[in-house]
């Protein structure tokens, strides 16, 4: 379904998901192609957050198959998966809050063993969140919500990753900070980071994104180029319904 | 004899100790939010292997401590892969009871292998003492600080300085996003397992050293200790550990030094209940710091109880009534009788444990109190024992209540370490207060049951007696259970705050399931008190506590029927397999640990 996608970087297919009784993932499919934004929009208990942790492997999918860059994800452990290039920001940050901020940023490089490369790295992720510079030895608990998101953004790409997954990135930021943040995801994606985002905020995820899909109670029911999308009436009513006034 | 500077030397002495085992727990604490109940058994090999290392190998000194600390590592690199890492999907509680359960299989080991006697530990270093101040210092002192010192210095620069050590820091505060961000968080609880009882063990070969002597009962001592030490800092806080360590060293030995040897653990106690209740996230939480995890609602794993038919349970009950008109051996009928008398304890601790959910380590304080009032009240008093029984029922019911009720502010783990802090405290204060409790000496010459004036002493009788009133305990409690009151217990159980906002008052209902529940524990004291005859200060200890959680596990949380059948197997498959008494506890500890993790619902299900 996506545009006109050489071989997908990630890619889901058929994918059920339990807790217990309950099935949370009905034959789910997404790719993302590489070098994309890819959007996945749904309201509360669609089961967006759980395909995030689908994907990292934080839970197992009864049946199904995920792969990145054509192997095979099922049954690694997260270690694992995050050595192959996926790097997170999960929901509502999850910073180390006893570490400074510079303890936080280099956690992020914990997969990687070359020294230098990192401390040049720590320097570019400051060019980047030029904020962060006279933060570095503040407990990374003591920053507000908009400075740990750049936090957790500096982290992630600390490990060099080909993709990046983030859980719903605008959550409870102030609006000056959200278009900070999108602005920010754009620029990664410019650097060749492809990027898989859990969005609540349809409008402003369409801004950026190259395609989306419409998660509901755990179906796919929409995918497209997000242009598509954001015209289609049906997005329109379920989600963008006065959002875009906010 | 010795100066306020010796006082202080030997507080800060064993401080440095505690601090070997509180940094241990508290690293643990960190990684796995458990408290571990077998850092004590770790403690316990290390002093053993030391023994070992210096009396029959001979190793100098250097050696003596690497041996050691290796052994411990290996010991606690063993407990955490096959007894916790099974576990890490299981129910919050569940690794916290296997704990409880490796430690007494631990213990039960090393008293196999070495006898329960005492031994000498020499301490391999010139006896010398050197004149500092007004006070003298050994070298065992000064390679106690010196180890205490160079650990914990050890410890900041891995923390800080190796990627493992920030692995152990992120996996403390966030484990899942340090997951995210490539951590194996298997190697860090196997980093911690190892330092932590690498620790340990040390500590516990110092220890021996420092008094020259020892035994299998140091385990929970130093459990005890250890865990005192690390809540008074904070649950997870390492360098709050050390400082926790110290203070209790110096409280305990200024306690000492003004009121006596007998007084070191009750102010140990004193000082963990004073925290836990001000402070109950230690004396350097920041303020900030979340709440401890609930483990209301995740606690009791889900499952559907038998249902056994109310005519069988009839006919069980007939058939257990009519037993003693059968030609049966006096043996068998005493072993009922313990069952029995353990029932009542077990459908106690089933109420508060499984209905409530106040996981209680210090049953056992509760048998000591309706014992002692008991015995004292027909010894002194003159009251007739059928009415002194109930009287020591009563009376647990309430001073219980009063004593735990400063737990009823606390969740989960705590509620668990309160609970046994504050047994220990009844029996501490049930050994110093000679005045009324005839202190270390005990109670005899307690008067035998009697109904009426007519005295029971044929076993038959007593029999008849113990299962009637275990019966009557256990018709009022299922019918408790089925009430509105059982309703709303349940219900604290499940979700505490979505109770509260129904207007639930907690403290109310847990003081009702604590006085039903003291009263069940107390009237089982006090008829033990008149079947012994004698009783002190350790009859009613907390192996008792652990066997009637065991029973309780057994028998499926909160279930009134299970509590009984988990104490006549617990009580009962023992004697039919001949099964000597030093092995017993062994397989009460393997039993727990299968418990849970096999079947953690028991064998007729949670209710």
């Amino acid at each position: 379904m996506t545009t006109s996608a050489p071989e997908p970087l990630l890619a889901l297919s058929g994918v059920n998901t339990f807790y217990g009784q309950a099935q949370v993932h009905f034959d789910l499919s997404i790719t993302v192609a590489r070098g994309h934004i890819v959007c996945l929009l749904g309201g509360n208990a669609s089961g967006k957050s759980t395909t995030m942790k689908i994907i990292l492997g934080l839970v197992k999918p009864r049946s199904g198959e995920v792969s990145f860059d054509g192997a095979s994800l099922v049954g690694l452990s997260t270690p694992q998966i995050v050595r192959r290039g996926i790097a997170s920001v999960p929901e509502a940050r999850r910073l180390f809050a006893d570490m400074s901020v510079r303890e936080n940023i280099l956690m992020g490089a914990f997969v990687r063993n070359d020294r230098d490369a990192v401390a040049q790295d720590l320097d570019r992720m400051l060019t980047l969140f030029p904020k962060l510079g006279q933060r570095l030895s503040q407990r990374a608990g003591s920053l507000s919500g908009g400075e740990q998101q750049m936090v957790a953004m500096a982290r992630a790409l600390m490990s060099r990753p080909r993709m990046i997954v983030m859980d719903e990135p605008t959550m409870g930021l102030s609006p000056l900070y959200v278009d900070r943040v999108l602005e920010l995801i754009r620029t990664i994606n410019q650097e060749g980071v492809s990027v898989f985002m859990v969005e609540q905020n349809a409008s402003l995820a369409l801004e950026i994104a190259h395609e989306a899909y419409v998660l509901q109670t755990g179906k796919i029911v929409l995918s497209g180029p997000a242009r598509a999308l954001k015209d289609d009436p049906r997005v329109r009513d379920a989600y963008l319904g006065g959002s875009e006034a906010a | 004899m010795s100066s306020w500077l010796d006082y202080t030397i030997n507080g800060l002495i064993v401080g440095n100790v505690y601090a070997l085992v509180a940094v241990g727990l508290a690293l643990i604490f960190g990684v796995s939010r458990l408290i571990n109940f077998a850092q004590g058994s770790i403690y316990l090999v290390g002093a053993y292997i030391g023994w070992v290392a210096v009396v029959q190998l001979h190793t100098p000194l250097p050696l003596t401590i690497i041996v050691v600390a290796a052994t411990a590592a290996v010991v606690g690199l063993i407990i955490e892969r096959f007894g916790l890492r099974p576990l890490q999907n299981s129910v919050r509680i569940a690794p916290l009871l296997a704990t409880i359960g490796i430690s007494f299989v631990l213990d039960q080991l090393v008293m196999l292998t070495f006898s329960p006697n005492p031994r000498a530990l020499p301490s391999q270093l010139p006896d010398v003492r050197f004149q500092l101040g007004g006070g003298t210092i050994g070298p065992l002192d000064l390679l106690i600080a010196g180890v205490g010192i160079s650990s914990a210095l050890l410890l900041f620069v891995f923390l800080r300085y190796s990627k493992l050590g920030w692995a152990v820091r992120a996996a403390s505060q966030d484990r899942d996003a340090a997951m995210q961000m490539g951590v194996d968080v298997n190697r860090v609880n196997q980093a911690v397992f190892g330092i932590a009882a690498a620790l340990g063990g040390v500590s516990g070969m110092l220890v021996g050293m420092y008094y020259n002597q020892i035994d299998t009962a140091m385990s929970l001592q130093a459990t005890l200790k250890g865990v005192v030490a690390e809540v008074v800092g904070g649950a997870g806080n390492v360098p709050g550990a050390v400082i926790g360590s110290l203070l209790l060293g110096l409280v305990e030995s200024y306690g000492v030094a003004v009121f006596g040897t007998s007084y070191r653990n009750l102010f140990a106690f004193l000082l963990l209940v004073v925290v836990l209740v001000l402070r109950p996230n230690g004396l350097f939480a920041s303020a900030r710091q979340a709440p401890p995890e609930p483990l209301t609602g995740t606690f009791i794993a889900p499952s559907r109880p038998v249902r056994i038919p109310r005519w069988v349970l009839a006919v069980a009950a007939a058939g257990f009534a009519v037993l003693p008109l059968f030609p049966v051996s006096f043996y068998v009928l005493q072993t009922l009788i313990n069952a029995w008398l353990l029932g009542m304890l077990a459908l106690s601790l089933t109420l508060v444990a499984g209905t409530m959910g106040q996981v209680s380590l210090g049953h056992a304080a509760l048998l000591a109190i309706g014992a002692y009032t008991s015995a004292l009240l027909s010894l002194t008093l003159n009251v007739p024992v059928g009415l002194a029984v109930i009287g020591g029922g009563l009376v647990s019911a309430a001073l219980g209540t009063l004593l735990i009720s400063p737990s009823f502010r606390l969740r989960g783990h705590y509620v668990s370490i309160a609970t046994l802090a504050i047994g220990e405290i009844v029996s501490l204060v049930i050994l110093n207060w000679e005045s009324v409790t005839r202190g270390p000496i005990g109670i005899s010459g307690i008067p035998p049951l009697s109904l009426f004036g007519y005295d029971l002493i044929s076993p038959s009788s007593v029999y008849w007696f113990s299962l009637a009133v275990m019966v009557v305990l256990a018709l009022l409690q299922g019918r408790l259970l089925t009430s509105h009151l059982g309703r709303s217990f349940r219900a604290i159980r499940d979700d505490d705050i979505a109770a509260r906002a129904y207007g639930l008052s907690l403290n109310r209902y847990k003081s009702l399931a604590f006085i039903f529940g003291g009263f069940a524990a107390g009237v089982s004291g006090g008829i033990a008190a008149h079947l012994y005859s004698y009783i002190n200060h350790e009859t009613f200890n907390t192996q008792q506590s652990i066997l009637a959680l065991t029973v309780v596990i057994l028998g499926g949380l909160g279930n009134v029927v299970g509590a009984i059948v988990g104490s006549v197997a617990l009580v009962g498959l023992p004697e039919v397999f001949r099964i000597a008494a030093e092995y017993r506890i062994l397989i009460y500890g393997i039993v727990l640990l299968l418990l849970v993790r096999f079947r953690p619902q028991g064998l007729l299900g949670t209710i």
